[in-house]
């Protein structure tokens, strides 16, 4: 089992009767538990008891007879060139890829599989049906082995020099591993108004129900207390603040330890590995020419600790139109450099000019913004002195919120490179290199033509970077550029 | 300015794309969209009728003439963006790229490179038959928002950019 033998069909390990199994009950569960629900909430259907035993034994039997069928048709083989897999027993299924169209090869293990030593392998390519490409239930081992023979088999096929192929067994050069302090540290520094305003929501959905089932008891105990919030809205108001902080803050902290733990970002010849989780375990690998663009963004508090929040964006696949990020949840500066180093080669950006979006953006945001809710809500509620005054401070806030945008907001280009700046209160950068571009879009409405301005959107196989409000003739000439570039550069854009 | 056009500028002369060179859209698609707009109304007055028949209360003129006048309002201004608005639909198509354009209110211009075109489609909607008119739609794999599409081509010149695009894509591979 050790060494795959790919050219024979070969099934997943007998581990996966389980996983399948599993997987089978869970989608039972999923489609009828409406129905169980109500059956156990209206004893009186169990006064035959014999009935619902025997029922419970066929859905079981029923679930083991699939269980075992599935395990028995599911077969995976290379052979001409082709990587294919075939699955099912009542609808059956053949999926081929031809391996140089193999993108890359990544593992996961959620929490079973880690206790019955098995891995998902996930077989991603350029083109359409990527996400059936799965298989469940493979021994580590085995597909440590099976992702190498697609990975090194890919790489021969392009060229012939096979011998130093599998003389260089290249090393992996670990460059950024975060330890549970610097998790700490990430998490104490995420966006917890974000996580509190979903922590709002759910909590109160979660609040609703309660007090619908316990409605009376509620009452008794906590009657002094709901009484004395009730009757001072200031305390309740402060306390509820407080309490979402803190449930924010907790939230962040065991998302980042769960999500990232271990987190280890390894360089191995063209291709970056990520490894990360605490229950889920991902190894995620991206092949260097598929990354389209670096984000990096850092806010009020994470710039204390001097992090940055990275995310490769890499290109989406064929029809199934989903693009795909790997991010690193932080890091430091030197390591971004590097980072950027790898990707972009020698920074010439950064003494380049900034160009900032013009003014006019500013004057758009804060109409948008601040004028328009002002002025439809006006005529309802013109009569009331508080109105006045939350409108003026409404408007007061849209504006310093419209500047801090209009002062984050500039681009910096080079020959090949492009970087662009966003943000209000956190700033984010996105970087790529010119000849990714898929297409360029030039927008103007009468508005800015009065004013000679323009908008840019490049887009790129992982999405698009807006330029908003530049002077029209510096916009001509990045779109002629632009395209000048993209169609001279033989460069391949994945 | 200046310090921008020296870190960028190496060639002498980019080409650049003027708005005049490009090919207008065949006529009758003009057809087409009024055709449409004529349909949208048929049903926005039809149901309408159906609305104001069915209400046993009699309204108050004003709600009436409000009711009234909103979708007079959105079928006129259609109309009239429509009209406006047509000539400045067009296309072109250069050694190495395709751009279309459009838009009145909001002018928009977008080029595709030939070589980063994935694929090219001919479609035909049930009123572009009548007409023998064809859109040409071409993907990239920048997602739907670099997708290209481009209305109101005459049957046969959109069959003609078709293979003449998939030879330019074929030419990349």
């Amino acid at each position: 089992m050790n060494n795959p033998d790919l050219s024979k069909p070969t099934r997943q390990s007998v581990k996966g009767l389980a996983l399948i199994f599993i997987q089978g009950v869970r989608q039972s569960i999923r489609i009828f538990w409406p129905l169980v629900l109500m059956l156990v909430f209206q004893k009186e259907i169990f006064a035959n008891n014999l009935i619902w035993v025997f029922i419970g034994i066929a859905v079981f039997i029923m679930l083991i007879i699939h269980s075992i069928l599935f395990y028995l048709n599911f077969y995976f083989h290379v052979s001409g060139g082709e990587f294919i897999l075939k699955k099912g027993y009542l609808r059956k299924k053949t999926l081929t890829i031809p391996l140089e169209r193999i993108q890359s090869v990544n593992t996961k293990q959620n929490l079973l599989q880690q206790i019955l030593n098995v891995v998902t392998l996930e077989i991603d390519t350029a083109g359409t049906a990527a996400k059936e490409l799965k298989i469940h239930a493979l021994e580590k081992s085995f597909a440590t082995e099976l992702q190498n023979q697609l990975r090194s088999g890919k790489i021969n096929k392009g060229s012939e020099d096979k011998e130093q192929a599998e003389f260089i067994e290249p090393e992996e050069e670990l460059i950024l591993k975060l330890d549970p302090v610097d998790l700490l540290k990430i998490g104490i520094s995420q966006n917890h108004l974000r996580t509190g305003l979903i922590v709002l929501a759910f909590g109160f959905q979660i609040f609703q129900k309660v007090e619908d089932v316990f409605k009376g008891k509620a009452d008794e105990y906590s009657g002094e207390f709901v009484n004395y919030m009730s009757n001072s809205s200031l305390a309740l108001i402060i306390f509820l603040l407080i309490f979402f902080l803190i449930i924010s803050i907790l939230i962040s902290l065991f998302r980042t330890v769960f999500k990232y733990f271990d987190f280890k970002l390894l360089k191995k010849e063209n291709a970056y590995r990520v490894v990360a989780g605490l229950v889920n375990k991902r190894n995620v690998v991206m092949p260097l020419n598929k990354i389209q663009e670096l984000n990096w963004e850092t806010g009020p508090i994470k710039k204390q600790f001097g992090i940055y929040n990275l995310v490769f964006k890499q290109a989406v696949s064929g029809q199934n139109r989903k693009v795909q990020l790997v991010d690193a949840p932080g890091c430091l500066s030197k390591h971004l450099e590097l980072l950027k180093t790898d990707l972009f080669g020698e920074d010439n950006l950064s003494t380049n000019s900034k160009f900032f979006s013009n003014n006019y953006y500013f004057r758009r945001l804060w109409i948008l913004s601040g004028w328009f809710p002002f002025v439809f809500t006006a005529p309802f509620l013109y009569t009331e002195w508080l109105f006045w005054l939350l409108a003026f401070v409404w408007l007061a806030a849209s504006a310093a919120y419209s500047f801090l945008i209009l002062k984050k907001r500039y681009f910096q280009i080079h020959n090949t490179q492009i970087r662009i700046s966003k943000g209000a209160i956190s700033q984010k950068w996105k970087q790529m290199e010119l000849f990714k571009i898929q297409s360029v879009e030039f927008k103007q409405t009468i508005f800015q033509k009065r004013r000679s301005l323009a908008s840019l959107d490049l887009m790129n196989a992982s999405g698009s970077m807006t330029i908003p409000y530049i002077d029209e003739s510096i916009a001509k000439l990045i779109y002629d550029y632009l395209l000048f570039h993209t169609e001279t550069s033989g460069k391949s854009w994945m | 300015m200046e310090n921008f056009s020296n870190s960028v500028l190496i060639p002498q002369n980019l080409p650049e794309i003027k708005e005049e060179t490009f090919n207008k859209l065949d006529g009758k698609y003009l057809k087409i969209l009024f055709i449409r707009i004529a349909i949208f109304m048929l049903i926005l007055t039809g149901a309408l009728t159906t609305f104001l028949i069915l209400i046993e209360e009699t309204l108050p003129i004003l709600v009436l003439i409000i009711i009234i006048s909103i979708p007079t309002l959105l079928i006129t201004y259609s109309i009239l963006i429509t009209v406006l608005g047509f000539p400045r639909k067009g296309y072109l198509v250069r050694e190495k790229d395709l751009s279309y354009q459009k838009g009145l209110i909001t002018y928009k211009l977008i080029t595709v490179p030939f070589n980063r075109i994935q694929h090219v489609e001919v479609n035909q909607g049930i009123l572009a038959k009548i007409f023998k008119l064809s859109s040409v739609k071409i993907y990239t794999a920048g997602g739907n928002a670099s997708d290209l599409s481009i209305p109101g081509l005459p049957a046969e010149i959109a069959q003609n950019l078709k293979s003449f695009l998939s030879e330019k894509i074929s030419e990349h591979e």
